[in-house]
């Protein structure tokens, strides 16, 4: 077994467990470790695609931004629903219960063995090149060419989410002012 | 180099989990977490299409920018929204938030 399909292994393994883990761990705030970890395995598997910058971008951005918002919220909020967020019943008792268990299984199941039936017949032609050494030039390259346009429609997408996410956190009081 | 149909079951594997921890969860927090998780597979599939079917171009890696940029953009907004729902109603289940029911 050659190197990177051992990394593969255990990365998809690490991503996948971690992933399972944000679905059933009890508290939310775990919930929000285990995603951590999960982005973490996706930008090892990013590496192994050599997509070096994106790894980079996706621990910054995933890991180091959306996670930390994620348990900042949680910590900050009063509501103690959000803080535990404890179902009453376990994992495996849920699964016996229709609503919280069988139909979203069955929704899965359904759903992963349509994608694998297309996966397994599709064919793709595969080209196999040497990795591109300056992924991070590329990528600037074409943001700044091709895809300006794009590139500023993001811009203005953070800004009104940014925009919008404080308006919505602020008090009544302090929004007349 | 790692055959192209082991990433993608990955990914595959990755979105159904997403797509069911958000069909299973009643806390909204969780349910943006699930979210996350759909929109990685889906990064990590154009990441493997990208480098697999057509290589030297960075259209695969640029659009999964701009599916990062917008899936801050989402968590920032979603987490103020399931926040102001909270401190209003002291819930942040989403099977006891029914102002929108009438």
């Amino acid at each position: 077994m050659n190197l990177q399909l051992l990394a593969f292994l255990i990365l998809s393994l690490v991503t996948l467990g971690a992933a399972f883990k944000v679905i059933t761990a009890r508290y939310i705030t775990h919930a929000a470790l285990y995603l951590a970890l999960s982005f973490v395995g996706v930008a090892g598997l990013f590496l192994l695609l050599n997509a070096d910058f994106l790894a980079a971008v996706q621990l910054l951005v995933y890991v180091g931004a959306i996670t930390t918002m994620l348990i900042f919220a949680i910590m900050l909020s009063q509501v103690e629903e959000i803080r535990q967020g404890a179902p009453e019943i376990g994992f495996w008792q849920r699964l016996v219960s229709p609503r919280f268990g069988l139909v979203p299984l069955a929704v899965a199941v359904a759903l992963a063995a349509a994608l694998l039936q297309v996966l397994s017949t599709a064919g793709w032609k595969v080209t196999v090149t040497p990795p591109d050494p300056n992924t991070t030039r590329t990528i600037g390259q074409a943001m700044f060419t091709t895809y300006l346009i794009p590139f500023e429609v993001a811009s203005l997408v953070l800004l009104v989410a940014m925009i919008g996410a404080i308006v919505l956190t602020m008090k009544k009081e302090e929004r007349s002012k | 180099m790692i055959p192209l149909s082991y990433v993608l079951v990955v990914s595959t594997l990755l979105f159904v989990l997403g797509v069911y921890g958000a069909l299973l969860s009643t806390n909204a927090i969780r349910i943006l977490m699930s979210i996350e998780i759909v929109l990685n597979a889906v990064n990590l599939n154009l990441v493997a299409f990208g480098r697999y079917i057509t290589p030297g171009d960075p259209r695969g890696q640029i659009f999964t920018i701009f599916v990062m940029t917008v899936a801050a953009a989402e968590a920032a907004v979603g987490l103020a929204i399931i926040l102001v729902i909270a401190r209003r109603y002291g819930a942040a289940a989403i099977d006891r938030v029914r102002m929108l029911k009438g």
